[in-house]
């Protein structure tokens, strides 16, 4: 555009000054107000954006980004294609993370409650008014109920390390993290096969049967995006899920099993692979252990057993064993995500990782591998010891085999609410929302009426938040420094991601490290966090400087090459150090040695199961309320069969009421053949108590209010598929 | 003399897994209001609760014969050289003529600022070295973009060993500039456009037939 023209006072410049006065008088319409339409000298020049390197933080995947950053305002953020584990994409998420940042829904100041739990009223406190007062609740609370009398509960995010750092320093191990309602089941199982969670190589895998996990909607990276390269090389998925997902809509087949039948359909597959002898037998001989155990207990499962549980034809079922084998060792159970379903969690997912181990697909491309990961050094603390406190966690000895180090949110919560063994009085939260995502939310309502204080630190007012006594505003991902983070992405990369303030961080939100920081001076505990986040970063990088340089460059540290072949001859860190068929450790415990089918209860007349799930524009809690994301989906409803619909005389998009053992809900009705007649489901993350998430609130239901809290027997995983639903017009 | 540059975008709906990051990633790059796009996802099924079993991204098809250029009383509305169709923003009267002639609904009004608007294959970025932000983001590389005049470009490349269709409106052929695999269903979201009284047309921009076309 010729310089002079921009000078010039044009019919739309003069337009934009008289719309600016008229707003001035008809403040009732907004509308009227223009915005400035000719172009500024200089716009078109590349300099005036500025690229930052970081990592997205709209879900747990941290793909690479890059943020445009104009004036320092950030205009946009693109995929960095440096990363190999995001493949160069930033899914609605990422692309609305602008919206997290610049959210009119933000916490802006730390708050305190005036009224009663829950009921949204507050006072603005300075942030030395808000620690002291932290501070005080957890001297009191540590000395009159012991340091464990105290819960954290920190979600996934690259500073959670600190929160766990502040409770190892303050004393309490009673420590929680959001994966307990997430995939613990997963973890146990495959650590309980082959002594490590191995990552699936989707991209080289020739046949892939997933189970349950919609790897097209509900994205993990790289997977998603290699499931669809391996489709272009001609690779078959198989998908058994009661809904048709998207992730079915891309199958080569589609298997609407009946929920909570899955186990049997993997029984049935070793079954088929052991009897017609299709297994790997060097492998099975050489790698694992109790093989004539699994022979003998499989036979009891036959194809035609397996149909009538899971409604899959026993002539499919034979078929897939048979192509399943031909394929391997580049054929798979995908291992999943989500695990939080059914109280034999766990050993559904055993059944998986004893059908990969017959399919000799260890270690070998195309099957399950363990890529080298990067390890940053850390920074470890001695911390106090202090005489007074319990032998145990609170939730020791409610599952069988939980994980210490990250607890189970259900067990914890009974154990609060009945005060035993010993009481809870305080809890800080961290970036993790249990108000939604923790079944049964009565339950987390009792629980938190059980305690002195709360405090949440969080971006914005969630439902957690809402129920807190002290609430404090942290920045979100694009506003902080973090330490390094290494991931594990799958097959073909790991590596390092980091993230540094891309525009400084706003209002009064404090990272919570500096929070846990000043904690820890007030408590007398400074020592623990003498040390700023940079030093804490060369601490990480010590043994690793080469990747400093490659974050700098490229905003990424990948490890690429061939990741499999990489543990040939080396023993597997099990008691046998082999693939545990059979587990001994389980039997020792009286716990069943090989995955024992029990069948799903019957679903009684007028019964629904509801099962839960996300789509690609949600995040759990954390991002229905983002108005860019809100504008995609504005309330879940409740997918129900057309027939059963028809019976119940509800039509779509009616508003219906969901019943359950734990509470009622009233949503609207999307009737659709999309799901199995006897199965409902529920997006997660709305029906919100929250008056601070301005767009979601009074929109849809809420997961938690109507799942029953049953919890898998091994991990303490909560099993969220064992709830049934009655449904009716409202 | 340089090669005018054809810019295109081929699309493989197969891929398209309707994660909607190319609406979300438009919309913040090009600050589109809400409650408007300027590109979209249509769906194959989902009628009546039936399965939805394919979706097809699209946006302005930057056409060769574009209705709306012809439709626009000022002349606000025109195609460059780099073959995209572009408004200019002070010479638009706002009198939407553009949007009733488009037969893929490819523009909105935008209330704020009351001019028309649509995908300009998100020209400032192209000004900057970067692709259209809705071919970037997206995991499953549905759309690929180029200049179609460069046969070293990938779009180039893919012309000649992949069969392509258009889209095309009933009655009406706009020679559009985005590609589809042939294969694609062809949803119903091609419409006779309302066109001004007095446009002047090619004459094979008038057509019978209403199918995805070979390209």
């Amino acid at each position: 555009m010729p310089e002079t023209k921009t000078k010039m006072m044009s019919r739309r410049k003069f337009l934009q000054m008289s719309g600016a006065l008229a707003a001035a008088t008809a403040v009732a319409d907004p509308c009227r107000v223009l915005y400035a339409l000719t172009k500024v000298a200089g716009e078109n020049d590349p300099a005036r954006i500025k690229e930052v390197f970081s990592a997205c933080d709209m879900c747990f995947n941290k793909c690479g980004l890059i943020a445009q950053v104009e004036n320092n305002v950030i205009r946009k953020l693109d995929p960095n294609p440096k990363s190999l584990k995001s493949r160069g994409m930033l899914c609605a998420r990422g692309n609305a993370g602008v919206k997290q940042l610049y959210d009119p829904d933000r916490l802006k100041y730390p708050l305190l409650r005036k009224g009663a739990r829950g009921e949204g009223k507050w006072m603005r406190l300075t942030w030395d008014q808000a620690l002291d007062h932290a501070a005080e609740q957890l001297d009191r609370i540590g000395k009159e109920y012991t340091r464990c009398g105290f819960l954290f509960m920190a979600g996934t995010d690259m500073q959670s390390t600190f929160v766990h750092q502040f409770a190892e320093a303050y004393g309490s191990y009673n420590v929680i993290s959001h994966e307990s309602n997430c995939l613990l089941s997963r973890n146990r199982a495959f650590l309980d096969t082959y002594g490590v969670m191995p990552t699936p190589d989707v991209l080289n895998c020739k046949y892939v049967i997933m189970p349950g996990a919609n790897r097209f909607e509900a994205i993990v990276t790289p997977d998603s995006m290699d499931l669809m390269s391996a489709k272009a090389k001609k690779s078959k998925l198989v998908v058994l899920d009661p809904r048709f997902t998207k992730t079915a809509a891309f199958a080569d087949e589609w298997y609407p099993i009946k929920p909570g039948t899955d186990m049997a359909f993997f029984l049935a597959i070793a079954h088929v692979i052991i009897a017609e002898e299709l297994y790997d037998k060097t492998f099975v001989k050489e790698m694992t252990s109790g093989f004539e155990e699994l022979r003998e207990h499989v036979k009891q499962y036959t194809p035609q057993w397996a149909q009538v549980e899971t409604d899959i034809p026993a002539r499919d079922i034979k078929r897939i064993a048979r192509e399943l084998a031909a394929a391997a060792p580049s054929a798979m159970v995908y291992p999943g995500r989500r695990s939080s379903d059914y109280e034999d969690s766990t050993q559904i997912r055993r059944s998986y990782a004893i059908v990969n181990a017959l399919l000799g697909n260890w270690d070998r491309e195309g099957g399950l591998l363990v890529p080298k990961k990067v390890k940053p050094g850390s920074m470890h603390i001695e911390a106090p010891f202090y005489e007074d406190n319990p032998d145990d966690r609170v939730d020791a000895g409610r599952a069988q085999m939980m994980f210490d180090e990250e607890g189970s949110f259900k067990h914890t919560r009974d154990a609060v609410i009945e005060g035993k063994p010993y009481p809870i009085k305080g809890w800080m939260t961290y970036k993790t929302n249990p108000m939604q995502t923790g079944a049964n939310r009565d339950k987390t309502i009792e629980m938190i009426h059980k305690l002195d204080f709360m405090m949440t630190v969080d971006i914005a007012m969630s439902d957690t938040a809402w129920m807190a006594d002290l609430v404090l505003p942290a920045p979100s991902y694009l506003e902080r420094q973090d330490p390094l983070s290494a991931f594990l992405a799958s097959s073909t990369c790991s590596g390092v991601i980091t993230r540094d303030p891309v525009v400084p961080a706003m209002f009064e939100s404090k990272p919570v490290f500096w929070i846990v920081k000043e904690l820890a001076k007030r408590l007398d505990l400074g020592e623990f966090f003498d040390f700023t986040v940079d030093d804490f970063r060369k601490a990480q990088l010590k043994k690793i400087p080469e990747v400093a340089k490659a974050l700098k460059e490229d905003g990424v540290y990948n490890v690429s090459g061939p990741s499999f072949g990489l543990h040939k001859g080396k023993p597997f860190k099990t008691r046998s150090k082999k693939i545990e068929l059979y587990n001994t450790r389980y039997r020792d415990k009286g716990i069943d040695p090989m995955p024992v089918y029990n069948k799903p209860k019957v679903i009684p007349k007028n019964y629904f199961r509801i099962v839960v799930g996300r789509n690609a524009y949600i995040t759990q809690s954390a991002s229905t309320n983002n108005s860019l994301l809100w504008e995609l989906e504005k309330e879940n409803k409740l997918w129900i069969h057309p027939k059963p619909a028809a019976n119940l005389n509800i039509n779509d998009n009616e508003t219906i009421i969901v019943k359950s053992s734990a509470g009622k809900v009233t949503i609207k009705a999307r009737v659709t053949k999309e799901t199995r007649p006897d199965t409902v489901y529920m997006d997660t993350g709305y029906g919100v108590l929250s008056k601070g998430l301005t767009n979601i609130f009074g929109k849809g239901a809420c997961i938690a209010e109507v799942l029953e809290d049953k919890a898998d027997k091994i991990s303490g995983n909560m099993a969220m598929h064992e709830t049934l639903v009655t449904v009716s017009k409202a | 003399m340089k090669q005018r540059k054809k810019y295109v975008i081929i699309i493989d709906a197969a891929k398209c897994i309707d994660c909607k990051a190319c609406l979300v990633a438009c919309k913040v790059e090009n600050k589109v209001p809400e409650g408007f796009w300027r590109n979209w996802i249509s769906v194959l099924g989902g009628e009546n609760g039936s399965l939805r079993t394919e979706y097809q991204p699209s946006q302005c098809m930057q056409c060769n014969d574009p209705s709306c250029v012809a439709a626009c009383p000022v002349q606000a509305t025109y195609k460059q050289e780099n073959g995209l169709v572009v408004i200019d923003p002070e010479k638009c009267i706002g009198c939407g003529n553009c949007i009733t002639a488009c037969p893929y609904k490819a523009r909105y009004r935008n209330p704020g600022k009351r001019i028309a608007d649509k995908c300009d294959f998100c020209e400032d970025r192209l000004n900057r070295g970067k692709e259209p932000a809705c071919v970037v983001t997206c995991p499953t590389k549905t759309r690929v973009f180029g200049d179609m005049n460069d046969p070293e470009s990938q779009v180039a490349q893919m012309a000649k060993t992949q069969k392509l269709v258009q889209i095309a409106a009933p009655h009406i052929n706009t020679r559009p500039n985005i590609f589809y695999y042939e294969g694609t269903q062809l949803l119903d979201w091609a419409v006779t456009p309302k066109l001004p009284g007095n446009i002047n047309m090619p004459r094979d921009f008038w057509k019978t037939v209403s199918t995805a076309e070979k390209g």
